[in-house]
């Protein structure tokens, strides 16, 4: 696939990720290069242990490559510091986890709003921003309710709004769909598109369904620390 | 700011432990207070009398030593004096309490102007002063044990071995330094019980208390006194009244000490309280501090939520407990079933002073927590559970 390198909102330049445990070296990635463009969405799988959550982890800033660069949005992440890392995944990323990772004591609205208290932004405008993420994932009527007084598809949505209420440029999903009944990760895939393809948003999504995996636009497949090259219509036809 | 909601969402997530923190904190600070307020009155009590500029002789061997009544009349006729009182503890027994209250044998001529403060109505002073066996109670003592004014009150000696059966001629008042929680009676009835049984303790005056005509000759005044009675066979020792007060505090224990230390204590066991709370409440919340990380929290914004959080449960308890102590003494009162205690309130100062404990408590007990949350790697708060 040609790219243009400034077009890419992840690189991943020759990373290499260990992790020591009890002394021992435990290499999780090798020597890997990987290219995003923007307005990608690029779905991950491979088998478990293969370093997909490392690799999500690295192009966060949430850890750093034993060797390598990340560069995310033009700006290389081995040069900030911890706060600088903070401040680049609050004005520039979007988080969907497995488990919606929701603030139990929070309601649907507080919880997207929580991203934008760390935006310079006056309350008016956190609530404008919060309402339209949540309309967007179809719970405007929810706002008040706790997650616990939520389906689990519902908090995942909440989750996104979460996610994408900063406008962040790259959106980071691990196994949003993991923990859901069909019909709703049938509804968060399809709001994973409608942002894609509505917003332009960059999604890497790491996943294990390949239905999931088949509503992006690119089949990653990490195995052992690299990626091989996989299709779409490969997938399809093994399954 | 804009976290509010967010820690206070916190501190209200587990309400019951919440309350067992709180409650143990305004427990102890309720006890501390008190504790600190009693210093507090005694030193108050202590600067209220500095205008009076009393001085209080005695033996130089202290109260148990002898005082000879005629030393009254030479301390009298010194120029400094304006005017001076015998002011003799009798310690009698009143029917069946164990504890005696204070009764002091003086003079009732000049008592009024020796302890200016002490206001009894002048009806009342006459009616004292023309019966041998009357006597002036405090206001406050008046009322907890119910005595009028032709009361009888029946004393049996448990020092002097002799009884007295006074009537209530006067009841004197005063704002809130003033001790009206004393009885006095005529010196001159107990010392002539006394000489009728002949009794070597007769002519014993304990104390002289005085009130010099300004403060600025007191040094001077207590040395003259000091060598005047130098060279008899009972040599004397002047001090002012805040003296004499503290070296009194000084004879029951040293009681700041104590005070003190048993507040480090309390203080000190809350904080391991508090603390573990903290800890236990944090420990459970290791994902959402992750997530939050994740978010784009930082180290900074996480350690001061965790610390506020904690410092709010600080003064919920600091709130119950040092205005809880302020409240309660300003509306009931004690002294009716502590005599003795009567001068006993809650200062603004100590409560607030309890507030600040309580606040820096909450504050202590946050920092390891705070600490071990805002270093917390993303990374592994996410996996701890999944
Ligand atoms: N913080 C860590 N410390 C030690 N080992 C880790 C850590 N994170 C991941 N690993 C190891 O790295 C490998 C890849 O983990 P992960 O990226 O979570 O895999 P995946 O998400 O593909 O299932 C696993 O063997 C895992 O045990
Ligand atoms: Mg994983």
């Amino acid at each position: 696939m040609p790219y243009d390198a400034s077009d890419s909102v992840v690189q991943l330049l020759d990373v290499s990720k260990e992790f020591m445990r009890d002394k021992i070296r435990i290499p999780v990635l090798t020597n890997t290069t990987l290219h995003i463009p923007k307005g990608d969405f690029a779905a991950i799988m491979g088998p478990s242990g293969s370093g997909k959550s490392t690799l999500l982890n690295l192009a966060a800033g949430l850890d750093r490559p034993t060797t390598g660069r990340v560069i995310v949005n033009g700006q290389d992440l081995g040069v900030l510091s911890e706060a600088g890392l903070s401040r680049f995944r609050s004005e520039n990323l979007g988080f969907i986890f497995q488990m919606y990772n929701l603030m139990p004591v929070l309601t649907a609205f507080e919880n997207v709003e929580l991203p934008l208290l760390l935006a310079p932004l006056n309350r008016a405008q956190r609530r404008q921003h919060v309402e339209a993420a949540l309309r967007i994932v179809s719970l405007a009527d929810r706002q008040d309710h706790y997650p616990r007084q939520l389906s689990g598809g519902q908090e995942q949505r909440v989750a996104i709004a979460r996610a994408i209420a900063n406008d962040p440029v790259l959106l980071l999903a691990d196994e949003p769909t993991g923990n859901l009944d069909a019909t709703s990760a049938q509804e968060v895939l399809d709001l994973l598109e409608l942002l894609n393809t509505q917003f332009g948003t960059t999604i890497i999504m790491v996943t294990h369904d390949p239905k999931a995996a088949r509503r992006a636009k690119r089949l990653l497949h990490l195995e052992k620390g690299t990626f091989v090259q996989a299709d779409i219509e490969a997938l399809e036809t093994s399954r | 700011m804009k976290f509010i909601p967010l820690i206070i969402r916190n501190v209200l997530r587990n309400k019951i432990r919440t309350l067992f923190t709180g409650s143990s904190i305004a427990m102890s600070l309720f006890l501390v207070v008190l504790l600190y307020s009693f210093l507090m009155i005694q030193d108050e009590i202590l600067e209220a009398t500095k205008p009076y500029n009393r001085i209080m002789v005695t033996n130089v061997q202290g109260l148990t030593g002898n005082l000879p009544i005629a030393y009254l009349d030479r301390i009298r006729k010194m120029d400094e004096v304006r005017s001076a009182i015998p002011f003799s503890w009798f310690g009698g027994r009143y029917r069946e309490e164990t504890i005696p209250f204070a009764q002091f044998g003086t003079d009732s001529k000049y008592v009024t102007d020796v302890l200016q403060e002490y206001k009894v109505p002048d009806d009342q002073l006459d009616a004292w002063q023309a019966d041998k066996t009357g006597c002036v109670v405090g206001a406050l003592i008046a009322k907890n044990k119910g005595w009028k004014i032709g009361d009888k009150i029946p004393l049996k000696g448990d020092i002097y071995p002799v009884d007295l059966e006074l009537t209530v001629r006067g009841i004197y008042d005063g704002d809130s330094t003033v001790d009206r929680e004393q009885l006095w009676f005529h010196f001159e009835y107990m010392d002539e019980a006394l000489k009728a049984k002949q009794q070597p303790m007769a002519g014993n005056a304990g104390i002289v208390m005085l009130r010099a005509k300004s403060g600025p000759i007191m040094p001077e005044l207590m040395e003259k006194i000091d060598k005047q009675f130098a060279s008899s066979d009972a040599p004397v020792r002047a001090m002012t009244e805040k003296e004499f007060q503290q070296s009194f505090m000084e004879m029951m224990g040293s009681v700041k000490f104590f005070i003190n230390v048993i507040s480090g204590i309390v203080v000190f066991s809350l904080l391991i309280v508090a603390g573990n709370t903290m800890a236990m409440a944090l420990r459970e919340r290791t994902r959402e501090v992750a997530v939050l990380k994740a978010i784009g929290f930082g180290r900074g914004t996480i350690l001061g939520m965790v610390l506020c959080e904690a410092v709010i449960i600080g003064l919920l308890g600091g709130v119950a407990g040092a205005l809880g102590a302020k409240l309660l003494f300003a509306t009931v009162d004690f002294s009716r079933w502590l005599t003795g205690f009567g001068f006993l309130y809650v200062p603004w100062r100590t409560a607030l002073l309890g507030l600040v404990l309580a606040g820096f408590i909450g504050l202590a007990s946050g920092i390891i927590p705070a600490w071990r949350a805002a270093q917390l790697s993303v990374v592994d708060g996410l996996r701890k559970i999944v």
